[in-house]
């Protein structure tokens, strides 16, 4: 066997190795780019789910625009208090005050059997498809459509469809947001986690045609207004809204609705 | 004869002639309802302010809705009698529609209607101001107002005027009974656009399924200046714009572009007709020819007042026959669902077809076998199996770089795929949610 030459292309090789290597530690010396070091440090503290909610390509976009200013430390919908503090700090700015957490909730009861049908929707399963045919297959023009838009959208598998009515797992959301922006109907609000006596509907069309197009429609009658010592309801366009800033949660609302569209839930 | 067409395209219900053999030899005949139910958006553009209030008296052609806007068309009441109702209505949109119900007394008493008797001595500048008064818009399905068309921006030379008269769409045949009975209104129609505009070549494109009416239309050119018969191979979707200009002129209006971009505004055949009736004898459009088709007893092409509802021109036609499953506005290629019959027609109504419950049952999907039949068949050139995936995967920007907004809703794709997928319902989710994002 010829051995010199194998130790020939060795060398040769290792050799040219030997030389591009050190081309290349010179230039990454001499040609660097400083890189601000907060970026992968705001990037850790980010969640990192890169859902986009913060109106950025993903959490490492947000973190370059955090650090060079475009964004602030609490941009991030999904890390809420505790991302932005952890932020705050890197950054070496005050950290932004505590808001009360938010979650994505569904604002109608309108499941299937207690909303009326208008005609069966048999095609590409998409909300806003559904909605702008003929008003949607429900006869409530501001009710969940039910063909789950939000769930495609969320990142975190909080949403799901139960009998045609979209339901938020108030353990999963993080407030991102998606849902509601992508809703046809404006049926999904983000309203603070405490907020457990709600009004589950925003039908606008008057007592009459609320209750020919759902069972539980909101008819704006005001008995829950009368009713509440805080002033915390209120009966604009058509259907009742309750401030969860004034709402004590006492319940009285609930017990008079007659349409039984105001629910109490179990605070997480 | 040369005959134009476009690369890609498809042939529906091909074995059984586009489905058009029921109604293609049936005169046209007059259907008029007890009552008419007028939507106030009928047009694309604002919609129009009404006029009048319940308990007051209309006669035909008064105008009941104000026009709002640029685009904003009148509306004329189509029967004469007693209003009442106005209020609003679910009709096909997404929302509801503003509508007056006009009770009809059978008087039949017009308002005064002023023309100019003939096209070729009506002023030119006073063509469109008499467009814009008889509220005429695109009554081949899209009611973009007719008016707006014939306002081309300073700067945008138009060389030729074409009509449409390809009716490739399946089950429809009231374009085909018109140019066959009333060639001569089409050409007055043509003669009044082409005067409006200055444009010395109009060419009224058939299809060649229509023999019949390309010879009515070929004898009715004879000695009217500049005016042309293009006869077009039969295939779908052969009458949708961009396909109609580049069979007939060999040019392609580029991506995100209009008809105007390559000098060609693309009228209906039925437009025409409503034109020439507002430039001869000053009358506004208050009826149109409709093809209610289908599982009907008496299949018929009907001259319908507008706001006639679907179960009244059912009813004209002798009833259902058995039990409907799915009822269009316009033919079943891209016809809109109704959600039941109580809806009304509109200007853009060119056909009411009935299916059975059975025809109407909607297919699974399956896999996409990547076979490329879509590919081949999509006139725009696109590739549906891809964009298909990338639009329900939801990457949108992708989508749209590989131009799904060029898609034009034909449903070739979803009418040739082998495995029954929503190709064309893929992509219409996807251009909806692009307009909300913008």
């Amino acid at each position: 066997m010829n051995f010199t030459a194998i130790l020939y292309a060795a060398l040769a090789l290792g050799g040219l190795g030997v030389l591009f290597g050190a081309v290349l530690s010179f230039a990454d010396k001499k040609f660097a780019v400083p890189v601000d070091d907060r970026i992968p440090r705001v990037r850790e503290a980010l969640p990192g789910a890169n859902c986009g909610a913060c109106g950025y390509a993903g959490c490492d976009a947000l973190a370059a625009a955090i650090v060079s200013g475009d964004a602030r430390p609490d941009d991030c919908p999904v890390g809420g208090a505790k991302c932005a503090k952890a932020i705050s700090e890197i950054m070496g700015v005050e950290t932004p005050q505590e808001e009360e957490p938010l979650v994505a909730k569904v604002i109608c009861q309108g499941e299937v059997g207690v909303s009326k049908h208008r005609y069966d929707y048999d095609g590409f399963p998409s909300c806003q498809m559904a909605s702008s045919m003929a008003g949607g297959p429900k006869k409530c023009p501001y009710a969940c459509v039910g063909l789950g838009d939000c769930v495609q959208v969320c990142k975190f598998d909080a949403i799901k469809v139960v009998n045609g009515l979209a339901v938020v797992d108030e353990q999963k959301c993080t407030a991102c947001g998606l849902c509601a922006k992508v809703c046809p109907r404006h049926s999904i609000r983000l309203s603070p986690r405490s907020a457990t006596v709600m009004v589950h509907c925003q039908n606008r069309d008057s007592a009459r045609q609320a209750r020919e197009e759902c069972m539980k429609a909101c008819i704006a009658c005001r008995r829950c207004v009368k009713e509440c010592k805080y002033d915390a309801i209120t009966v604009d366009d058509g259907f009742a809204y309750i401030d969860p800033e004034k709402c004590t949660r006492c319940g009285a609302c609930v017990k008079v609705c007659p349409m039984g569209c105001i629910k109490m839930l179990e605070h997480h | 004869m040369k005959k134009h067409t476009f690369a890609g395209g498809i042939h529906p219900l091909h074995g059984q002639h586009e489905g058009k053999a029921a109604t293609r030899g049936k005169p046209v005949r007059e259907f008029v309802s007890d009552s008419v139910c007028i939507p106030m958006d009928m047009h694309l553009g604002a919609p129009s302010k009404p006029l009048v209030r319940k308990g007051d008296h209309v006669k035909i052609g008064q105008v009941i809705g104000e026009a709002v806007g640029p685009r904003g068309i009148p509306v004329h009441a189509s029967v004469s009698g007693l209003v009442t109702e106005v209020g609003l209505k679910q009709q096909l949109l997404s929302n509801a529609s503003m509508c007056v119900t006009i009770q009809n007394d059978f008087a039949d008493e017009w308002v005064e209607c002023k023309g100019f008797g003939n096209v070729e001595t009506a002023p030119a500048d006073k063509i469109v101001p008499a467009i814009l008064a008889a509220g005429i818009c695109g009554m081949g399905g899209a009611c973009f107002p007719t008016h707006a068309k014939l306002s081309p921006p300073s700067g945008k030379r138009i060389q030729t005027i074409l009509l449409n008269g390809a009716e490739c769409e399946t089950f429809l045949t009231s374009d085909h009974r018109l140019m066959l009975e009333t060639p001569g209104r089409v050409v007055d129609g043509l003669r009044a656009a082409m005067r409006a505009l200055g444009v010395g070549r109009g060419v009224i494109a058939i299809e060649d399924n229509k023999p019949d009416a390309i010879d009515a239309m070929q004898r009715a050119c004879r000695g009217r200046e500049g005016v042309e018969v293009a006869v077009l191979k039969t295939k779908y979707p052969q009458g949708g714009e961009k396909q109609l200009i580049q069979a007939v002129t060999g040019r392609e209006v580029p991506s995100g572009g209009l008809p105007m971009d390559v000098g060609v505004v693309v009228l209906n055949v039925g437009t025409a007709a409503a034109i020439a009736d507002a430039v001869v004898d000053g009358k506004p459009l208050i009826s149109r020819i409709t093809t209610v088709t289908g599982a009907v007893r008496e299949p018929s092409n009907l001259l319908l007042r507008i706001g006639t509802l679907f179960a009244d021109a059912v009813s004209g036609c002798g009833g259902y026959d058995g039990e409907p499953g799915k009822i269009f506005a316009g033919g079943s290629m891209t016809g809109v669902c109704a959600p039941d019959d109580s809806v009304s027609m509109t200007k853009a109504t060119n056909g009411i077809v009935v299916l059975t419950e059975k025809q109407a049952r909607s297919q699974t999907q399956l896999p996409c076998i990547r076979c490329g039949r879509c590919v081949d068949a999509c006139p725009a050139g696109l590739m549906p199996y891809r964009l298909m995936h990338l639009c329900v995967s939801g990457d949108l920007d992708q989508a749209v770089k590989e131009n799904v907004k060029d898609c034009i809703l034909c449903g070739s794709c979803s009418y040739i795929c082998p495995a029954k997928r929503w190709l064309a319902a893929s992509f219409k989710n996807a251009k909806e949610q692009l307009a909300r994002r913008s």
